[in-house]
């Protein structure tokens, strides 16, 4: 008896040992730092806060790369949380991955003391010291004189080779247009009455489902969709949070403009017309990109990042490219005679945020490396372009092109999954790379992007006499040297009362602007929408954006002496 | 005390869980009356005393979510347990063993799934082509279809809803248990009487899981203000948030989201004071009637 009772007690404290030991391991392999496996191969661990797809762990390339730069590094993506909330947990924790990119979170992980400042050791690696102007690095630095995060993007290495409008558009089928003869469509009341007549002329796909003429994404943060259009439609470029005037360089309030009341109106006329999906502000964003994959949305407001990837997959996939149900931007504005810039050229640093080292990576010095090595040309060819006679062919010229088989083959899933290794989220040069021959991305190769186009949509740039979607909507030079100011705005925090206006803003928005728009009596709601917006008093925001674009612009005047 | 050695050395086990996991924590209720900053630590942040309460209490968006909170939590207190409770009384008066087992096994399912899951569900139902709008539509009851989650007003119903779809079966295992250990004789006594179903549930069943009822309730009380974090949060949107926010989400908007974890606690803290304030008046209302009672 006594024995039983003594093996009872040995089971139960075994049980809890295991328990134990099962949450340290749990925290050690969160920090398992640059921990070596048998290979010799250093293995990192990093959680980019914002969402994306979960390679394999046997990933192909993943491993060359690793046979290369002797690393390898287990990503780890934002799912159902915001940025804000991820980042917060995780300082909340305290325990942190070796690489991190905050996104929106990124002051948060500054002010928790999260990240390692990386100015010291940034001229021991010249291709991350390259990688950036003097006066660019300068630009980085946070309040304390030190530089905590790596921006990945908007980096040429040759000329620039932009193809895509990696921005915000309002964007149509080219059914509509090659079904309208593809017409001169450059304001809004002509884009919604294009739509009108498509729908009234076609209400239904070929396969019988209805069409969906216009919908609006309005899902936490991403409702950007539904209302920071009056920025662009009045001829402002994408300075995000507000208008900077680049004549004055003062900062105005979009929410407030009569651009903004006419452009409500217009959905709101639009809604009760039934132009408008019914669902548009109870959708979540996987259903509104599950609708646009089906190629019944004929038009909406988005950036093109938010959906391009999943829906043109799926469009490819599916054979829906033949009926034209790819999307292309068009050049809208409030009315005739606004130049439309919604498009920027040049190489714009997001300051806000970019890949940063936390103070729990052990091994600093060979995280950069890691990070060094990916920006070499070899291997940015790999997680860009592949594995030669793959991923991708040669010409007897040198110039990088694929097959049609090829290109089915790099938009499977499952195939990005087992093979593709892009690294997506570290530091990535584009435009023309070091061989001065090819494009750093494929979809930048003048030949392989006109290729890799879609029947229809090659036939709706030529008709409007463009050789890319960019043409689509014209080029513009980059405003001023505040530009853009969102990056500023990322980084406020409810520590000011801008920044707790700031959040209020788009609190009071989120609620009031669907309301504004299903309205049956839109003059009363949008009276009601001012009165309630007045009282969160958007000046005190404005009054602190004001003084970070004066101090911009002093900045680059005195770089420029 | 000696024949009992082993038993609290077991006992030690759950007394040391429970100080490391339910009591140590509470040490970090100390962040409601500092203005915690990570950098600097619990030790070091500056120390504010009730700043960030009278914070939460001018903010307006605080009050109203303590509405909302009190509000699902009482609805879906009552609405699942009478659910739970008539589910329970039915299910017992079936007489076929096989078509009791059935529904029980179907009606407990669904809580085992998880709420990303029954929402989703709900999503799909309610959206503008989902099965209830097909079916209202079908039986003229609407013209247009009606998106459910565009309108406030149905909110706390839908939510209400989805609590007792999910919860229903599960808790009625429970007054199910208590109805199986009444004395069959009493109900045998009573038919010879003359009683008929209706008075045997009446005065044999209903009084006979009294007690489990009572200690049920007052478990549940302190949990009003858990009124719930997954189902708002998935199922809310812009249009409706006025209504279905609860504080759990209030302490993850300020506190996690926007890094004022002082003030997220602090309305946690708020929280769990209420809970508990709750509980002693329930169990105090209990103890006057002379039922049962937790403490």
């Amino acid at each position: 008896m006594k024995r039983k009772q003594f093996t009872a007690l040995l089971l139960v404290g075994a049980v809890i040992m295991s328990t134990l030991s099962g949450c340290s391991m749990g925290a050690s392999s969160k920090g398992k730092n640059a921990a070596k496996n048998d290979g010799g191969i250093k293995e990192f661990t990093y959680f980019v806060a914002v969402p994306g797809n979960e390679i394999n762990d046997d990933n192909e390339i993943q491993q060359k790369i690793a046979e290369i730069t002797g690393a390898k590094v287990k990503e780890t993506w934002l799912t159902g949380q915001t940025a804000k909330e991820a980042v917060g947990t995780l300082i909340a924790g305290g325990e942190y991955p070796d690489f991190i990119c905050g996104s929106e979170g990124s002051s948060q992980l500054y002010e928790a003391g999260a990240l390692v400042a990386l100015d010291d050791y940034i001229d021991k690696y010249p291709n991350i010291k390259n990688f950036f102007t003097k006066t660019e690095w300068e630009s980085l630095r946070q309040a304390d004189g030190h530089i905590y995060w790596i921006p990945q993007f908007n980096n040429s290495y040759g000329k620039e080779m932009e193809t895509t409008h990696n921005d915000e558009a309002f964007w149509i089928q080219t059914r509509v247009l090659k079904w309208a003869g593809y017409p001169k469509v450059t304001t809004m009341d002509q884009y919604f009455d294009l739509i009108e007549r498509y729908q009234e002329a076609n209400p239904t796909m070929p396969n019988g489902t209805k069409n969906i003429p216009y919908t609006i994404l309005c899902d936490d943060w991403r409702y950007f969709c539904l209302e920071n259009a009056p920025l662009f439609l009045d001829g402002y470029a994408n300075d995000g949070s507000c208008i900077v005037d680049p004549e004055t360089k003062k900062v105005i309030d979009y929410n407030t403009t009569p651009t903004a009341k006419v452009y409500f109106n217009k959905l709101n006329q639009e809604f009760k017309k039934g132009i408008v999906d019914p669902e548009s502000f109870t959708q979540k964003y996987d259903e509104y990109i599950a609708k646009l994959s089906t190629g019944r949305v004929l038009g909406m407001i988005d950036q093109w990042w938010d959906f391009y990837n999943t829906v043109n997959d799926a469009l490819k996939q599916q054979g829906l490219e033949d009926l034209g149900c790819n999307y292309v931007p068009l050049p809208i504005t409030i009315k005739e005679g606004v130049q439309s810039r919604w498009h920027t050229s040049g190489d714009t640093v997001n300051v806000g945020s970019g890949i940063s080292i936390t103070k729990d990576c052990k091994d600093v010095e060979g995280a950069l490396k890691f990070i060094n090595d990916l920006l070499s040309q070899e291997v940015i060819n790999l997680r860009n372009w592949g594995i030669k006679d793959v991923d991708y062919m040669v010409d007897k010229d040198g110039l990088f092109y694929r097959t049609p088989e090829i290109r089915m083959q790099v938009t499977n899933t499952g195939y990005k999954a087992s093979h593709m290794c892009t690294y997506s989220y570290f530091p990535i040069y584009s435009g023309m790379s070091q061989d001065n021959l090819n494009a750093n991305k494929p979809e930048q190769q003048p030949n392989e992007f006109l290729s890799s186009l879609p029947k229809n949509v090659q036939e709706c740039l030529e008709a409007y006499n463009s050789k890319n979607y960019i043409d689509m909507v014209g080029r513009n030079e980059i405003p001023g040297p505040w530009y853009p100011i969102y990056t500023f705005v990322g980084t406020m925090t409810t520590a000011t009362p801008g920044g707790t206006t700031w959040i209020k803003m788009r609190e009071i928005k989120q609620e009031y602007l669907p309301k504004v728009v299903m309205a049956p009596d839109f003059e009363e709601g949008w009276k009601e929408y001012m009165k309630v917006y007045e009282t969160c008093n958007p000046k005190a925001f404005l009054d602190e954006v004001q003084p970070e674009v004066d101090r911009r612009i002093e900045l680059s005047e005195k770089a420029a002496q | 005390m000696k024949r009992q050695k082993v038993l609290l050395l077991w006992s030690l086990v759950y007394v040391i869980y429970g100080f490391i996991f339910c009591y140590l924590p509470l040490a970090g209720w100390l962040m409601a009356f500092e203005n915690y900053k990570p950098k600097d630590g619990f030790f070091h942040s500056q120390f504010i005393g009730l700043g960030k309460f009278k914070q939460l209490f001018v903010d307006d968006g605080f009050l109203r979510v303590i509405r909302n909170t009190l509000a699902m939590g009482v609805i879906n207190l009552v609405v699942t347990f009478v659910a739970a409770i008539v589910f329970a009384i039915l299910l017992n008066e079936l007489k076929s063993q096989g078509g009791k087992k059935v529904v029980q096994t179907i009606s407990y399912l669904p809580h085992f799934l998880s709420w990303i899951i029954v929402t989703g569900i709900l999503h799909d139902a309610l959206s503008g082509t989902g099965i209830v709008n097909d079916l209202l539509l079908r039986f003229h009851l609407l013209k247009e279809p009606l998106n459910f989650f565009a309108h406030p007003k149905y909110f706390w119903g839908i939510v209400a809803f989805a609590n007792v779809w999910k919860e229903t079966g599960w808790n009625a295992i429970i007054y199910l248990a208590a109805i199986v250990a009444i004395d069959t004789n009493l109900y045998e006594a009573a038919a010879i009487d003359g009683a008929g179903r209706w008075a045997r549930i009446r005065y044999i069943t209903l009084p006979g899981i009294k007690p489990t009822i009572i200690i049920l309730l007052l478990m549940n009380a302190g949990n009003v203000l858990n009124a719930g974090f997954e189902v708002q949060y998935l199922l809310g949107n812009g249009l409706v948030q006025s209504v279905s926010q609860t504080i759990d989400i209030y302490v993850l908007k300020w506190g996690i989201s926007q890094g004022d974890y002082s003030l997220g606690t602090a309305a946690g803290v708020f929280k769990s004071v209420v809970s508990i304030v709750i509980i002693l008046i329930a169990n105090g209302m209990a103890k006057r009637a002379g039922e049962e009672r937790l403490f």
